[in-house]
């Protein structure tokens, strides 16, 4: 099953990839290559980061339900804090694909 | 001069629309005030009025102390213009926050204030924050003198441009997608049909929630970081100032 349709598949790439290779330029494929990976990486980090934020504010809001109000806004505040880094990465993935 | 004006961009003149709305409802507030009898419960413009002023000056109590009240018109104008600058985006004009150097200009005015500070409790002494705590220091203390400003002005053009580029590439899929659906309507009218059921819940993420989360960190980011030059001999809390 899984070699026939390897066979497929090395059929469709002797077929379609020389046209491929004359059409699009190899500069062209590594910025895509970088901007993927720049905001690929770039989100693991809020994505820990925030999740392990709003599990410590849920437990302190079970602790003391009548603080509730101001972690949530404390909360908030931390979320759009960590959030930047990710929103560098998409920065530089931005620039990579309008620019160059 | 004709050439220039020609080729500035939009959010210069769009800048200058958001400038003129917060002067407007400044001075709306400011002669409605004159009339209102504080003894009555407010109503209209001037329950907004009340409650953003009373939040700013919470906030400035419990962040900054008694000893920097004097900034409290400075963070309203602050907490206006970008609040309005990222709703502007809402009518079909580009946001002024979406040129990079309108973003950089806002946050240049609080890095102006805390250098400002910095300078005069410290003289210069201020000058000896680069050498602690060794020399060996020094290119990690002026990085960190310019990091407050970068981080702060891109948290605020990533997210106005990554509102613009997702609401772009939505647009152009729902405009594709009505199109087919409703191929039997001719070809202008029949992409604007799916758009308006669709569009309205993402703009009120990326722009309603958007402006309120980020106003309120860059102005608690700002209070924090003016708060740190305060003068060591005053007090740190505002409750040691006894007030009636």
């Amino acid at each position: 099953m899984l070699l026939s349709y390897l066979v497929v598949l090395a059929n469709h790439l002797a077929l379609v990839g020389p046209t491929l290779s004359e059409a699009v330029d190899i500069n062209k494929g590594l910025i895509g290559i970088g901007a993927g990976l720049a905001v690929g990486l770039a989100a693991i980090g809020p994505g820990i980061g925030e999740g392990t934020l709003i599990g410590q504010a849920i437990e302190g809001m079970s602790r003391n339900p009548e603080a509730s109000d101001n972690l949530r806004a404390t909360m908030i505040l931390g979320v759009a804090l960590a959030e930047t880094t990710g929103i560098y990465g998409l920065l530089i993935s931005i620039i990579l694909l309008f620019v160059y | 001069m004709d050439q220039f004006l020609q080729n500035l961009p939009a959010e210069t003149f769009t800048s200058m629309i958001v400038m003129f709305i917060v002067m407007i409802f400044s001075v709306i507030i400011f002669l409605k005030s004159k009339k209102v009898d504080p003894f009555k419960k407010p109503k209209g413009v001037m329950l907004i009025a009340e409650w953003l002023v009373s939040s700013i000056q919470n906030m400035l109590a419990s962040n900054m102390g008694s000893y920097f009240r004097y900034l409290e018109p400075y963070f309203l104008t602050i907490m206006l213009y970008i609040f309005i600058g990222f709703l502007f985006g809402l009518t079909g004009f580009p946001s002024p926050l979406s040129y990079y150097l309108n973003t950089f200009a806002v946050v240049l005015t609080a890095f102006v204030l805390i250098h400002f500070h910095a300078l005069k409790t410290n003289g210069l002494r201020y000058f000896k924050r680069f050498i602690e705590p060794f020399v060996v220091f020094l290119p990690i203390n002026i990085v960190t003198v310019w990091t407050p400003l970068v981080s702060m002005s891109f948290r605020i053009f990533g997210n106005i441009l990554a509102g613009i580029i997702l609401m772009t590439l939505l647009y152009g899929f729902l405009g594709y997608l009505s199109s087919i659906i409703f191929s039997f309507l001719p070809v202008g009218i029949n992409s604007l049909f799916l758009a308006p059921f669709i569009a309205p819940w993402l703009h009120m993420y990326f722009d309603l929630f958007s402006a309120f989360i980020q106003t309120i960190v860059f102005i608690s980011l700002a209070m924090l970081l003016i708060a740190q030059e305060r003068p060591s001999n005053t007090s740190e809390k505002s409750e040691d100032h006894a007030t009636a």
